[in-house]
């Protein structure tokens, strides 16, 4: 049976919504699942834009075949290569053998990379700024390298204004029947997935979204449509989104505010974690959010960086190191390209006391633009009750570089 | 060789001997006491054509050699080592380079005019942060269109404000060391170039030694001497090229001393005879006359290798680094002889003695010249430990500040933003110490600098204290030159260090010695008209704007009517400064997102450290991807 949603007149959704993977790229943890976006055109040709996993291909087969309504498939666009996009392209080359594929030359690489039998379908490569026109809708191509693949491209329709956009504005969590942001309380059931999404997925590839909202600048009055890959559908408030992705991608927080995030084996730790969490809030600060790095997924510590202004890493010394899961948090950010954040440190050990040092040399040396706080609260084993000024301390300095 | 300079040129020396005996020799005491530089004396050089001794006649030189270019130094220097060092300027540092690495263009109309002794030249290379290592460079040339702007400050440049043609040094590629630096001819006069300190030497006082401040100083594109990025090796081969000048000069000292001392020592009778001829002294003599034979053969045979186009980079050095230590022993020794005559004012070996000693510093210290001797001997090091990283100019002389400079606003919009931030920052203005509080012991102190102005202006400054509640401090020059305060309230590495919490700088552009003064001060701020003023580098507030203006606002703003004493002092906390954006660009990958870092280089393309994206082989391709270099975007 098909689940279709319109998107506007000869426009349709045909994705399908996946709640039963459990890790995204088989990392990143879904608990309410993604959608896979693909969109139908029904011009004088027929022209699809991007398939789904392989999962999914069956609904979206069905949906598919519903919207052609026994029409053939003339035109598949393959804006990204990618497997949860691209995987069931093969079923409709094999249903459709006379459908034409229009992609970049990098994508037609990846194309045979994967394993793709295109024997005898017509391959058409396009470069920034081609145009191809459908009927009553013509469409131009925008080259879109490391968002977040070096194949990938956007789709422009000139007639109607979708914004075909892979997987820039994607998000995390399952459609569920919605498919507008205007149909869903985006700030209190989204934002938070779009972000990890474009934290975890494109976060290390800010300088690439800057340039593609660069080439979309002059257009955007053009746009009517958003229509990502994952996720939501945009046709309105789309610069609400336009300033939070111009936010990711210049790597400036959100807002200000402290995420602490604590490695403690015994909770002495996280003890410590908690009484300058107090401390701050005591003191006014009103966004304070406190992970525990050993059982949070890193995405949503990551998601949280790309939010707040100022991050406390609160580690007990393991092996003369740092505690590992939080070695993998400073890893992560560095892969990620976190920057201009202010840290503040916390440091605790029994015999010798390392991680606060090390954590502090990584920062310093190994990622950019990160200014890290002279004070430091140091714990042997358990904070001591005359160490509260040492936090106070600490929170002090932290609403103090708030300050400006 | 025979050791021994041909009739030619000891001709020439008799000659320009006499010019010296005339012109300078009469006058030198007088130059020296009252650092007076001889544009008389340097007129009549220039017309006699020695300005340009060693250029060809096409550009307005004299053609002579290399060799009567040190015997002329030698023999200035025989009468006064000042003149010495004004000519040795001129021509091996200020006319050389343009000669060497000038367009036609250029030479035409720079160093024509210089040869010919119309205008004088001077070399800009030594800055606060940049002496023996020119990596420190911090003047900045910015391309805009068809010039450059010039921004920075250069220091102890002798025929500094006396010259018409400059050549400056200025990184125009920031970042890479020395790889950065370019070379300008910049002419007196132009907007924004202006003369800072004029220094009060302990030697060579007839010549002029000063700083120079550039202030968005519009260079033509066509003032660029060389390529860009090719300044560092343009200073370096006119410093090895100008040695032979300096060992020149050094030499003429210690022969105008020995014979000095030698004529008073045949003079002098004590214990019945020329003290000449007492051993003591006639032992003194014999190793006087043994140096300065070597250092002259040492000096002449580097001048004749030159001459002959023998590289003579190491014979050079040495002969630089064995004439001044001589002249140095040998002036030391002269006013020895002399006894408590040579002590006094007025004779020459007492001049000798001070003049003497600069050439064991100046266009290469003594200790650079055994680097170079011992390079050309042993060549390289083996291997590099570490690749240099940029220079970390970034760096403070008063350690990591917040460096938030007003520059933009109405004059009450400035002031009010400062003081909402000292406010913010625990600044408690109710309550003040006494205006004379000894400057290390105050919380609080509000200091002048050259920039205030006329000494009525000392009113606003007593004005702002008061309404502060902070003790008054200055400038060294604020104190030595021009009196306005007491001698021991200025502020400075010689002076007094302040170890409290607001410094107020009023009008001090922030000589390093000053800074260095003020490092463990909590708070500074500055309040300067000149935007480019070292201060602003180093406070935690600035407001760029005129003394006279901002200071009555800013007392109007703190008056709180009488303060209550202060409590003892509690010193305030400095917040960690906020991390900086390197000066260099890292460029990001389209096929696969690599990062080219100019710190790290491509080793595997045997791209060195230092190397920026530009500087790549257009055929260079991302070593992860081989994506062109064209694919490449800033990160």
């Amino acid at each position: 049976m098909h689940i279709v949603r319109k998107v506007t007149d000869n426009l349709y959704w045909i994705g399908v919504n996946d709640h039963r993977l459990t890790l995204f790229e088989n990392i990143h943890p879904i608990p309410e699942g993604v959608s896979y976006n693909s969109y139908v055109l029904l011009d004088k040709k027929t022209v699809m834009f991007d398939t789904v996993d392989w999962d999914s291909c069956r609904q979206m087969m069905e949906n598919l075949e519903y919207v052609l309504d026994g029409r053939d498939l003339d035109v598949i666009v393959v804006n990204h290569w990618e497997p949860d996009h691209a995987a069931s392209l093969q079923a409709v080359l094999s249903r459709y053998p006379n459908a034409e594929i229009i992609s970049t030359e990098k994508g037609y690489i990846f194309m045979k990379q994967f394993g793709f039998e295109a024997e005898g379908h017509k391959l058409t490569t396009v470069k920034e700024g081609d145009t191809t026109c459908f009927g009553d809708h013509t469409v131009t191509y925008i080259e879109a390298p490391m968002v977040h693949w070096p194949e990938a491209m956007i789709t422009l329709d000139l007639t109607n204004g979708a914004l075909f956009s892979a997987d820039a504005f994607g998000s995390f969590k399952a459609l569920d029947g919605k498919m507008f942001s205007d149909e869903v309380n985006y700030d209190r059931d989204w934002i938070d997935s779009n972000r990890r999404y474009l934290a975890n997925i494109v976060g290390k590839y800010g300088p690439h979204i800057r340039k593609l909202l660069n080439k979309a600048l002059p257009v955007l009055d053009k746009i009517k449509f958003i229509c990502p890959l994952h996720g939501l559908v945009w046709r309105s408030n789309i610069d609400y989104l336009l300033d939070k992705y111009t936010h990711w991608a210049n790597y400036e927080p959100e807002v200000k505010g402290v995420m602490i995030v604590y490695a403690s084996m015994y909770g002495n730790t996280e003890q410590a974690a908690q009484a300058l969490a107090a401390q701050l809030s005591e003191k006014g600060v009103k966004d304070i959010s406190v992970f525990d790095v050993s059982n949070t997924h890193v995405s949503y510590l990551i998601s949280e960086v790309f939010r707040v202004s100022h991050v406390v890493l609160a580690s007990c010394t393991y092996n003369l190191g740092i505690f590992p899961p939080m070695l993998d948090f400073l890893e992560d950010m560095k892969a990620l390209n976190v920057q201009n954040r202010t840290f503040a440190l916390i440091e605790n050990g029994s015999w010798a006391i390392r991680s606060g040092d090390l954590m502090r040399e990584f920062l310093d040396q190994q990622m950019k633009t990160i200014t890290v706080l002279n004070e430091r609260v140091t714990v042997a084993s358990h904070a001591k009750e005359d160490q509260n000024v040492d936090f106070a301390a600490l929170a002090d300095s932290i609403i103090e570089s708030m300050r400006s | 060789m025979q050791f021994r300079v041909d009739e030619a040129h000891e001709k020439f020396r008799e000659e320009i001997r006499a010019f010296a005996e005339k012109e300078i020799k009469p006058y030198a005491f007088q130059w020296d006491r009252e650092n007076k530089f001889p544009r008389e004396m340097i007129t009549k050089l220039g017309q006699k054509g020695w300005l340009g001794l060693p250029f060809p006649k096409e550009y307005g030189g004299a053609g002579m050699d290399i060799m009567s270019y040190a015997i002329a130094i030698e023999e200035l220097a025989r009468c006064d080592g000042g003149c010495g060092t004004i000519v040795s300027a001129h021509i091996s540092l200020g006319s050389w380079p343009i000669y060497a690495f000038g367009t036609e263009e250029q030479k035409k109309k720079y160093l024509v005019p210089l040869a010919k002794g119309e205008k004088l030249a001077a070399f800009g290379l030594t800055e606060p942060n940049a002496g023996s290592d020119a990596g420190g460079t911090e003047t900045t040339a910015v391309l805009e269109g068809d010039h450059y702007v010039l921004n920075g400050e250069k220091i102890f440049i002798t025929n500094g404000g006396e010259a018409d043609t400059y050549v400056i040094f200025a990184v125009t590629t920031p970042g890479i060391g020395t790889r950065g630096i370019s070379a300008f001819i910049v002419e007196s006069g132009w907007e924004g170039f202006t003369i800072g300190d004029h220094y009060d030497k302990l030697g060579i006082r007839s010549s002029a030694t000063a700083q120079l401040l550039f202030e968005d100083v519009i260079v033509p594109k066509e003032n660029l001497l060389g390529k860009e990025g090719q300044g560092f090796k343009i200073a370096m081969e006119t410093l090895d090229g100008g040695r032979v000048g300096v060992a020149g000069q050094a030499l003429g000292i210690a022969q105008g001393a020995y014979e000095s001392c030698m004529a008073y020592a045949k003079d002098r009778v004590q214990f019945g005879k020329p003290i000449a001829f007492q051993e003591a002294i006639s032992f003194k003599i014999a190793d006087m006359a043994t140096n300065i034979r070597a250092a002259r053969m040492l000096v002449y045979s580097a001048a004749e290798m030159k001459d002959q186009h023998i590289p003579q980079g190491m014979e050079a050095a040495m002969a630089k680094q064995f004439a001044s230590d001589t002249a140095l022993h040998v002036a030391q020794e002269a006013v020895q002889i002399y006894g408590g005559n040579g002590y006094l004012k007025g004779m020459d070996v007492e001049r000798f003695y001070r003049d003497a000693k600069i050439t064991q510093i100046y266009e290469g210290t003594n200790e650079i010249m055994r680097v170079v001797i011992s390079a050309h001997i042993l060549g390289k090091p083996p291997k590099k430990e570490t690749p240099i990283l940029a220079s970390s100019s970034t760096s403070n002389v008063t350690g990591p500040r917040k460096k938030i400079v007003m520059k933009k606003g109405t004059a009450q919009e400035k002031v009010d933003a400062l003081v909402e931030n000292l406010k913010a920052d625990g600044y408690d203005f109710t309550v003040g110490i006494p205006a004379d509080t000894p400057i290390g012991e105050a919380e609080r102190v509000v200091s002048a600098g050259k920039g205030i102005g006329s000494k009525d202006n000392m009113k606003l400054i007593e004005d702002l204290a008061a309404a502060a509640g902070a003790a008054i401090g200055s400038s060294r020059p604020v104190a030595e030159t021009l009196q306005y305060v007491p001698i021991e309230r200025y502020v400075g590495m010689s002076g007094q260090k302040f170890r409290g919490n607001l410094y107020i700088a009023c009008g001090i552009s922030g000589a390093i010695q000053h800074l260095k003064g003020i490092i463990d001060a909590s708070t500074i701020v500055a309040i300067n008209k000149n935007a480019n003023a070292p201060i602003f580098k180093n406070c935690d507030y600035g407001i760029v704007g005129d003394v006279n203006e901002i200071l009555p606002l800013l007392t109007k703003a703190l008056d709180t009517g009488k303060k209550k004493p202060a409590p003892p002092m509690k010193k305030i906390k400095r917040p960690t400064p906020k991390k900086e954006k390197p000066p260099y660009k890292i460029m990001v990958c389209d096929g696969c997102g690599y990062e080219y870092d100019p710190m790290k280089g491509d080793p595997a393309a045997d791209i060195p450290p230092g190397t920026t994206f530009e500087r790549l082989p257009e055929d260079w391709t991302c070593p992860d991807c081989a994506e062109p270099k064209s694919n490449f975007q800033e990160a």
